[in-house]
């Protein structure tokens, strides 16, 4: 399993929570696009051996950038890799810019998968966090993706927005049941520093719920989920069976991607070495290096054995059905039921872990208290 | 040769906890051509990276300058500058000792504050000659004729032609050199007499080992000769003598008026004692100087790593601190909540603080430390009488006769609109009035007896925000005096937490039972588990609250297939899991022991 990620970093209006490198500068998009380009052709001869079996093109916005854009990225990909037949190709979208011409776009060039994020039914709260769609756009952009053939559709939904009740929780829920959403990512609000956000929060100006407040809407939400016949398979992920999302499972079974465009990252095995690398995030670099025949890769590093050891249980145990012990003795030779022994039997006694002839897999109280777990295996 | 003696001018600068005494040194020693200009780097007298951050002067040290004055001859002029703050008063009354003149410098935009005066009555104390010059003229929020009548009124010193000056300008600092010149007695004292030098400092040298810094009275010393020092009896070969040039300077004799160094591969400071008298061991002095004194720590605290793993490290640190420092002490002790660490005792609240950050910083230490605590007398119904340093070593009240705790004398000068809301305070720290006096009709100054436990933490930020930091305070040890004191405790989940335990008077431990429980529920991490935090007088509850239980700790997002990210959030828990303190089931922050006292 391999996978490709495709940054694009350009919103129409920057959300007051958000961190990711995007910009609302579209002044900029015909030189991203080029040099996004040129890096898509300088990988392909490294990555002729290689088969990916996902894409996804994240950001950002995708569709808010000129028609035919989306479209052309994914014949470069086509010509540049080689892509599964059956291969999951994921686009992101928000529900004001997901028009028919732009869906249509994305079918015609195989595109079997939509993410939009709605993050909440409450307009209101929309529009507090800095979202500048409404809850009847997101119908429109469902109604649109369906019509133009889209089957499978996720929605990102948050929790732990200021002023949120757990009622405002349930209600975006039943709503996207109501839609039929195949798949719901529902992730908890991370206050991030160098936010408008951050800086509203700590200057008293805008309250989040306590933790506490966000515990009972995060319970109540996966209970609703469950009840109505989507399965939480990741710490904050839902679907209703066959519905999965295989990209973001293969990063969670730590296997390989290619990252693409601004700030993307990668995880590679090259000469035997498994490497990590990121592009900069710095747009001209990223434009002049490229311009220059460059990559413009940063902090590219070996891997120890060990810490992709710790990063494969770190990830593995993300999942609901927890680290394949078989995929584990595979890839290191090592059961990691005897290698981190001392750990797990802690976390047994914690009652936080379970080991079954299969895999480690955490248990609803382990889920929780996720990071103690992993501390665990990292003093081992 | 000797410099004739009559041509010697020994003084010091008095002033107030400011930059201004070593701003005025600094052009003292330009003007004397004593470092190049170029040279000069601000307060060049105050050599420690926290004396410089703080404007405040910790070690006493010495500069030789050459003045050529208006009379034609060339005098000679040491500069002792001391420490200015009220825990090194012995060591500024040494200091004092080594001199002829004090130069008072008062700022004429804050007039005269508690400290000056202090500094000025150990000066006439010592029987210097004063020569007060007014500061900051350069302000426009300077008053100078306004301090030359405070000067008058309070300190009885005629100042009506002190000079008005400028240290940071420069302005008129020709004029107190003349008045050194003039006013201050060349030093007495027989060259041929047997050897009496008064040791005003010692430093550590990381080559030549401890060295005194003295002022000769009597005598000539030179290398090769063996000394004693009279109080200790310790003798040792003289390797070296020298002046400060500001540098140090080897010279082939020091002799009666002048003030240098003594180097004589000694290994502590300890050894040099501050006030203790250098004599020659073939041929004694009878009687050692006046003035010496045991220095005594008055405020205690525990230290502890922060990585219990460090425990060897500070005990190196401390080691070699006190090789610096031989008024603090230490000993090492153990607290369930804290593992291995120190108590040391130092002489006051700012020599604690200052310790505190010389480890951390010139040892490249974390620490976590106690709260401080005076020495209480515990009298036992047997009669017997324990002293207690740390709370937790208290006796069970069943044991206990009575206890008493040191007192002192504290005065407090203040611009008089804030007389109200100090009397409170100190008031509320259990102060018992002796006198108020006005200054002038805008100053008054005001005089308490307290417990000194209450001044140790608080007291003076609490003087400083009532008085919008105008008012200032001096305080001097009086004697112990009888009070109904409890032990304080606190139970987290159960668990007694020695390292928060305090010793407070009764009517107070109600109050600050209650504030020390909400501010730990502020400052204790939720954790797994829900855990009550008690504040307890013996068996009894006074306080409760509570720590809810985290519900989740779990990222919720991976970042794409930023990886690094999340491995850098883990290790930032992992490290902040190493900060914590594990008292029973519960963890702690390290800074949380302190944190916890600030109240209010």
């Amino acid at each position: 399993m391999a996978g490709i990620y495709v940054h694009i970093p350009f919103c129409k209006k920057k959300c007051a929570y958000c961190d990711f490198i995007s910009f609302p500068d579209y002044s900029r998009e015909d030189l991203y696009f080029v040099a996004l380009v040129k890096e898509i052709r300088q990988y392909a001869p490294l990555m002729k051996d290689r088969v990916f079996d996902t894409v996804f093109i994240g950001g950002g916005t995708p569709t808010s950038m000129k028609p035919g854009r989306l479209a052309a990225i994914m014949r470069e990909l086509k010509n540049a890799f080689t892509i599964s037949e059956n291969a999951e190709i994921t686009s992101e979208a928000n529900p004001e810019s997901a028009d028919e011409e732009k869906l249509s776009e994305l079918v015609a060039e195989g595109v079997n998968r939509l993410s939009l994020g709605l993050q909440s039914a409450d307009d209101r709260l929309l529009e507090m966090i800095g979202r500048i769609h409404t809850k009847a756009d997101f119908v429109k952009a469902v109604d649109t993706a369906r019509r133009v053939g889209f089957t499978n559709i996720n929605a990102d939904v948050m929790h732990g927005l200021p002023g949120q009740t757990e009622e405002s929780c349930l209600d975006t829920l039943r709503f996207l049941f109501s839609m039929d959403i195949p798949h719901i990512s529902s992730y908890a609000l991370i206050l991030e520093e160098n936010t408008p956000l951050y800086e509203s929060v700590k200057s008293g100006e805008t309250a989040l719920p306590d933790p506490d407040e966000t515990a009972d809407m995060e319970d109540a939400g996966f209970l609703v989920m469950e009840e109505n016949g989507y399965r939480r398979y990741e710490v904050s992920n839902f679907a209703r069976p066959g519905f999965e999302c295989r990209h973001n499972l293969n990063y969670w079974n730590n296997g390989e991607y290619l990252g693409l465009g601004l700030n993307s990252h990668s995880a590679l095995r090259i000469r035997g070495e498994w490497t990590r690398f990121n592009n900069t995030d710095d747009l001209t670099e990223y434009v002049n290096e490229l311009g220059g025949d460059k990559l413009p890769v940063r902090n590219t590093r070996t891997i120890p054995r060990d810490e992709e050891m710790f990063e494969t249980v770190m990830l593995g145990l993300r999942k609901t059905a927890g680290l394949s012990r078989g995929s584990f003795i595979e890839r290191f030779g090592e059961d990691p039921a005897v290698k981190y022994a001392p750990a797990i039997s802690e976390l047994e006694l914690d009652g936080m872990i379970k080991v079954t002839d299969d895999a480690l897999v955490l248990t609803k109280r382990g889920m929780d208290f996720q990071n103690e777990a992993l501390i665990k295996f990292m003093d081992q | 040769m000797a410099f004739p003696k009559e041509l010697i001018r020994n003084f010091c600068i008095i002033a107030h906890i400011d930059p201004g005494k070593s701003t005025l040194a600094d052009r003292l020693m330009e003007l004397t051509e004593t470092v190049a200009e170029r040279d000069m780097e601000e307060q060049l007298l105050d050599s420690m990276d926290i004396e410089r951050e703080r404007g405040i002067t910790i070690k006493s040290t010495a500069v030789r300058m050459f003045y050529k004055a208006k009379d034609g001859k060339t005098y000679m002029f040491n500069l002792i500058d001391t420490p200015g703050h009220v825990d090194f008063t012995y060591e500024v009354s040494r200091a004092l000792a080594a001199c002829e003149g004090a130069v008072l410098v008062v700022d004429a935009t804050q007039g005269i504050e508690a400290q000056t005066l202090a500094n000025v009555y150990l000066a006439l104390d010592n029987d210097l000659e004063i020569v007060p010059v007014v500061n900051k003229i350069d302000l426009v929020s300077a008053d100078a004729e306004n301090t030359v009548r405070e000067i008058e009124d309070i300190i009885g010193l005629p100042a009506e032609d002190a000079p008005r000056i400028s240290a940071k300008t420069g302005l008129n600092v020709t004029d107190v050199l003349e008045r050194i010149v003039t006013d201050v007695p060349a030093p007495k004292g027989d060259p041929d007499a047997p050897l009496k030098a008064l040791i005003f400092d010692s430093i550590y040298d990381n080559y030549m080992g401890a060295l005194s810094y003295v002022r000769i009275m009597d005598g000539t010393v030179r290398p090769g000769d063996r000394i004693r020092f009279m109080h200790s009896g310790n003798e040792f070969d003289v390797t070296e003598v020298g002046v400060f040039n500001p540098a140090r300077l080897p010279v082939k004799e020091l002799t009666a008026g002048e003030v240098g160094y003594i180097s004589a591969s000694i290994k502590s400071v300890a050894e040099t004692k501050v006030g203790d008298t250098i004599t020659l061991a073939r041929d004694p002095a009878k009687e050692p100087l006046h003035g010496y004194k045991q220095a005594n720590p008055m405020v205690f605290c525990g230290i502890y790593p922060a990585d219990g793993a460090d425990y060897e490290a500070l005990k190196e640190a401390l080691d070699k601190l006190i090789l610096n420092d031989a008024s603090i002490s230490y000993e090492p002790e153990t607290s369930q909540a804290l593992g291995y660490g120190f108590r040391c005792g130092f002489l006051g609240l700012l020599h604690m603080e200052i310790a505190q950050e010389r480890l951390e910083r010139e040892f490249d230490l974390d620490l976590v430390t106690t709260a401080p605590s005076v020495i209480y007398r515990v009298i036992m119904l047997d009669g017997s009488v324990r002293l207690i340093d740390n709370p937790s070593s208290l006796p069970s009240p069943m044991e206990i006769q009575r206890m008493e705790e040191p007192t002192v004398t504290a005065r407090i000068m203040t611009p008089s609109e804030f007389v109200g809301s100090i009397m409170e305070l100190c008031q509320e720290k259990r102060g018992v009035f002796v006198d108020m006096s006005y200054i002038d009709s805008a100053r008054v100054k005001l005089t308490y007896k307290m417990p000194l436990n209450e001044i140790i933490f608080d007291f003076f930020d609490g003087l400083k925000s009532r008085s919008r930091g105008y008012a200032s305070f001096d305080y001097e040890l009086g004697e112990y005096m009888e009070s109904d004191l409890v032990k304080l405790d606190f139970l987290l989940n159960g668990d007694l937490c020695d390292a928060l335990s305090n010793v407070v008077h009764r009517d107070k431990a109600y109050a600050k039972g209650r504030a020390m429980a909400e501010k730990l529920k502020e400052v204790i991490p939720r954790q797994q588990f829900e855990i009550p935090i008690q504040a307890a007088i013996g068996g009894k509850i006074i306080a409760r609250e509570t720590v809810k239980a985290v519900r989740k700790d779990v990222l919720a997002k991976c970042y794409g297939g930023d990886i690094t990210r999340k491995k850098k959030l883990l290790e930032k828990q992992k490290e902040g899991k190493k900060r914590m303190r594990q008292v029973g089931t519960v963890a702690i922050p390290s800074d949380a022991f302190m944190s916890v006292l600030r109240i209010n």
